[in-house]
């Protein structure tokens, strides 16, 4: 399944399937005689991990990263090259030709290249001493740690040991994390909706009048709203939030919002209101409940 | 010997009908194929558009995903009246009555299957509605196609061979974009077609602000400069083919006629090509199908006077930077529909000076009336139920544009910033408001957690609107203030080459729109650009005249080598 969103997965996947494809064609080439020598080789290397870096992974790598990887790269190909003696004289012998300029070819490519060298040099010096004012780097923590307990409209709430008072069957007995998933297919508009269903219709309705402007009516963070906001909204349905935490986190973070996070979290980052300033508790628990009826997850326990 | 033999027999027997198999199947996906292509093809029968008559199983399978997905605006009876419906304008579709506005078929018919099937696949732009591709498989989109057109449409039946016809469109051959479509369509728009009358002579949907829709509630003419929220975009705002479509067949239950008639399938193309003309081209962010925002500001270093007039060539050298904006919906009073979604800016300083222009579409002229300022104080935010938002009429208040900078953003450690809802009790901003009275205030704000705006104007009121202009359904406004004030505990105070957290705000006096009922971005920064430094010109030239010489020197080593080595 391609998980959307998750980078970590997406990237590694990348790098290796591109890495393979490359040892393979490369063992092919040399098993019909064809072998790329050294010094092509090297470069084809730096310039096929700048192309991934740079135009294939997204989001985009910073240009600090950049720097930091493609030293990271160059340094790797060298120590490659240089760990034969044979290698090394491979790779260093169409540059000693070039700059002796052994044959009229290889006069042409140095004649080329000393000129094209000392622009591009221009360039880059010039490049570099222009000021630019691209968006700062700001790194957050996305799920800070919670406090122990959180006082929501006067209710104090013991994060470890609070239960969701919704989370109950038909019969109204409570209802174990991992048990609900009978759910997830059922019809919570259907009338003998009873306990768990019923409060997901009412946690939906809520939703639906409050938070998909910029949640999105898929909880996938793309609201009508999410397109002025940076960073985007919460995608709920990426295995990466709600799914990783406890619903009495969701619970603090619904009641918060963006100005109840610690500083690490950056509260200022955030255009998420502290709910408690517009649903009760109770709506605050359905809502919450509904995320993980419509995501499909099950919410994280504390043991 | 015989046990082989019929061994034998018995794999023969296999791989012959393995092989005719293959054949059959081959030539049913070819004969399909076929079939499927002479569908594809606009027939001169009115019913080569009729979908066929969906399976019940894929009906039962669209149901189970109609009342996970789509219940919650669309209504347990897809009468379009969900719990979201009341908080939302445009209101989510009304099945009932098998009226789709996006089709191929032609005015008052009901649509294809696939125009349902794209509709869900790409959403509509500028509503509620998003894109359920890559949420929902093809299969789970036509399954939830096939449960609305046979459980939610009621009014009307798909399968009806004698009162439904489906006409679908021709669109002939495409006339390609060029200068002399886009006059020819811009006198259709003006003349033949008549689509200023609705659409407003710049195109801006200001030319009739008083229509319905089939269900009585208010609509607007599309603004067409903003093609990312055409609803028929197919997320591909700037392709000419949706506009095409949507003139040659009306948007069925709203005052949008079918120009099938009165205009020629080039005139069409012309007037399409036109429409995609107005719309400002940039980088498309293809999550958002919204232009994609930068979320640094730049102000230019500009010599002498400031122009006073966003016309002057000075001005039109910058490029409009385009903010997105949402509603504010998260202090009451909140603004579940705002009307004002985007606002274009450019900046410019000179040392002494900073200036602000900014541009805005806006459909209504408004200024405040004396009772609106009466109502202010009991304005209620939540639609009462049954009370649709979408019907809702205020009182008029002021049109407003403002900006927002932390008031000492130097004392900040970054990314710190105050609250973006105008500011917080620790760390105040300066907020800086033109309103359409002529009011231009600049005000300290302390925030406004539990929908207490506490925003007071400052002492020093150096802020300065040097233009305003209400003109064809756009607003344009220049506000200036020295970089530098006395007041360094209220004012901000600009440096050149920092980061100032930067927020923008709107308001639409006749949306109900003031106080904290607006359009909000997030925080942006603006950045001061310096002039570029000489050294950016020195140093290049030493590094190249240094390069050429260890050059020169490698070659004459080189050469020096060379005999020697014969």
């Amino acid at each position: 399944m391609w998980i959307e969103g998750y980078k970590p997965i997406e990237l590694l996947l990348i790098l290796t399937i591109t890495t393979f494809i490359y040892i393979g064609v490369n063992y092919l080439l040399q098993k019909i005689g064809k072998r790329i020598p050294t010094f092509p080789q090297a470069i084809l290397i730096w310039l096929g991990t700048y192309f991934i870096f740079k135009y294939v992974l997204t989001p985009p790598i910073p240009s600090a990263l950049m720097y930091t990887y493609m030293g990271l790269v160059t340094l790797v190909v060298f120590l490659f090259i240089s760990s034969t003696e044979k290698g090394w004289t491979e790779f260093k012998r169409p540059i000693l030709n070039t700059v002796m300029a052994v044959t009229p070819i290889y006069k042409g490519v140095r004649t080329v290249s000393f000129v094209v060298l000392p622009l591009l040099i221009g360039y880059g010096t010039y490049d570099f001493n222009v000021p630019k004012f691209d968006e700062p780097i700001e790194l957050r923590t996305v799920h800070p740690a919670p406090p122990a307990s959180v006082t929501v409209r006067g209710t104090n709430f013991t994060l470890q040991t609070a239960r969701n008072p919704y989370r109950v069957d038909e019969k109204g007995d409570y209802l174990p994390v991992g048990k609900e998933d009978k759910y997830f297919k059922q019809n919570p508009f259907s009338p003998d909706a009873k306990g768990y269903l019923l409060y997901v219709r009412e946690g939906g309705s809520i939703f639906f009048q409050n938070c998909h402007f910029c949640h999105g009516d898929n909880l996938n963070g793309r609201g009508m709203f999410a397109f002025a906001f940076n960073p985007i909204p919460a995608n709920f349905s990426d295995p990466g939030t709600i799914a990783q935490l406890q619903e009495t986190f969701v619970f603090w973070r619904i009641s918060k919002g963006g100005p109840g996070l610690p500083r690490e979290g950056f509260p200022w980052a955030s255009a998420m209101p502290p709910w408690e300033e517009h649903l009760t508790t109770d709506e605050i628990w359905k809502v919450n409940m509904f995320e993980y009826w419509h995501t499909e997850f099950f919410p994280r326990t504390w043991d | 010997m015989d046990k082989i033999l019929s061994g034998f027999n018995k794999t023969r027997a296999v791989v012959v009908g393995v092989v005719a198999f293959a054949f059959i199947a081959a030539g049913t996906v070819v004969l399909t194929m076929a079939e499927t292509k002479k569908e594809e093809k606009p027939a001169a029968a009115a019913s080569a558009g009729r979908p066929a008559k969906p399976s019940q199983a894929d009906v039962d399978a669209g149901k189970q995903i109609y009342f996970k997905k789509c219940v919650w605006c669309h209504g347990p009876e897809g009468a379009g009246d969900g719990p979201g419906a009341d908080r939302l304008w445009p209101r989510p579709r009304n099945f009932n009555q098998g009226t789709f506005k996006i089709r191929h078929t032609g005015s008052g018919e009901l649509p294809m299957e696939n125009d349902l099937f794209l509709t869900v696949t790409h959403g509509l732009p500028g509503s509620a509605m998003p894109p359920w591709n890559g949420i929902l498989t093809d299969q789970q989109r036509h399954q939830v196609v096939s449960f609305v057109m046979t459980n939610l449409v009621k009014e009307r039946n798909f399968q009806d061979m004698e009162n439904e016809e489906f006409h679908v469109i021709d669109y002939g051959k495409q006339v390609a974009s060029s200068e002399d479509s886009i006059k020819k369509g811009k006198d259709v728009f003006m003349n033949k077609g008549k689509c200023v009358e609705c659409h407003g002579a710049e195109g801006r949907g200001d030319g009739n602000k008083t229509q319905k829709d089939e269900w009585g509630f208010p609509i607007f003419p599309a603004d067409l400069h903003k093609c990312w929220n055409f609803r028929g975009n197919r997320e591909d705002p700037y392709n000419p083919k949706n506009v095409f479509r949507e003139v040659s067949t009306g948007l069925n239950g709203t005052p949008m006629p079918s120009f099938a008639d009165v205009l020629t399938p080039d005139q069409r193309w012309d007037v399409a090509n036109f429409v995609i003309s107005l719309c400002p081209k940039r980088k498309i962010d293809p999550l958002t199908a919204h232009p994609a925002a930068q979320f640094v500001v730049k102000s230019h270093f500009v010599t002498g006077e400031i122009p006073k007039s966003p016309d002057d060539p000075m001005w039109q050298n910058f490029e409009n930077q385009y903010i997105g904006l949402a509603g504010q919906i998260i202090h009451k009073p909140r603004n579940f529909v705002r009307l004002v979604d985007e606002v274009w800016v450019k900046s410019a300083f000179n040392g002494k000076e900073i200036a602000w222009a900014f541009e805005w579409d806006d459909r209504i002229k408004s200024v405040a009336t004396p009772e609106a300022m009466a109502q202010e104080a009991s304005f209620e935010e939540t639609p009462p139920a049954g009370q649709p938002i979408a019907s809702r009429e205020y009182p008029m208040f002021n049109d407003g544009v403002a900006i927002q900078f932390p008031a000492k953003w130097q004392n900040l450690t970054p990314p710190e910033k105050p609250r973006f809802v105008f500011g917080d009790v620790k760390n105040a901003v300066d907020l800086w408001k033109w309103e359409s009275d002529g009011t231009v205030k600049a005000y300290i704000g302390h925030g406004a957690m539990g929908g207490d705006l506490k925003l007071e104007p400052t002492a020093n009121q150096d802020v300065k609107a040097v233009f305003s202009e209400y003109k064809d359904g756009r607003w344009r406004v220049i506000l200036t203030r020295v970089m530098t004030t006395g007041d360094k505990d209220n004012d901000v105070q600009f440096e050149m080459g920092k980061y100032i957290p930067t927020v923008f705000f709107a308001w639409d006096g006749n949306n109900g729109d003031h106080g904290l009922k607006s359009s909000i971005s997030t925080w942006y920064y603006t950045i001061l650009e310096p002039p570029i430094p000489t050294k950016a010109y020195i140093y290049p030239f030493v590094a190249v005249i240094l390069a050429f010489g260890l050059e020169g020197w490698i070659i004459r080593k080189a050469n020096a080598a060379k005999p020697q080595r014969k």
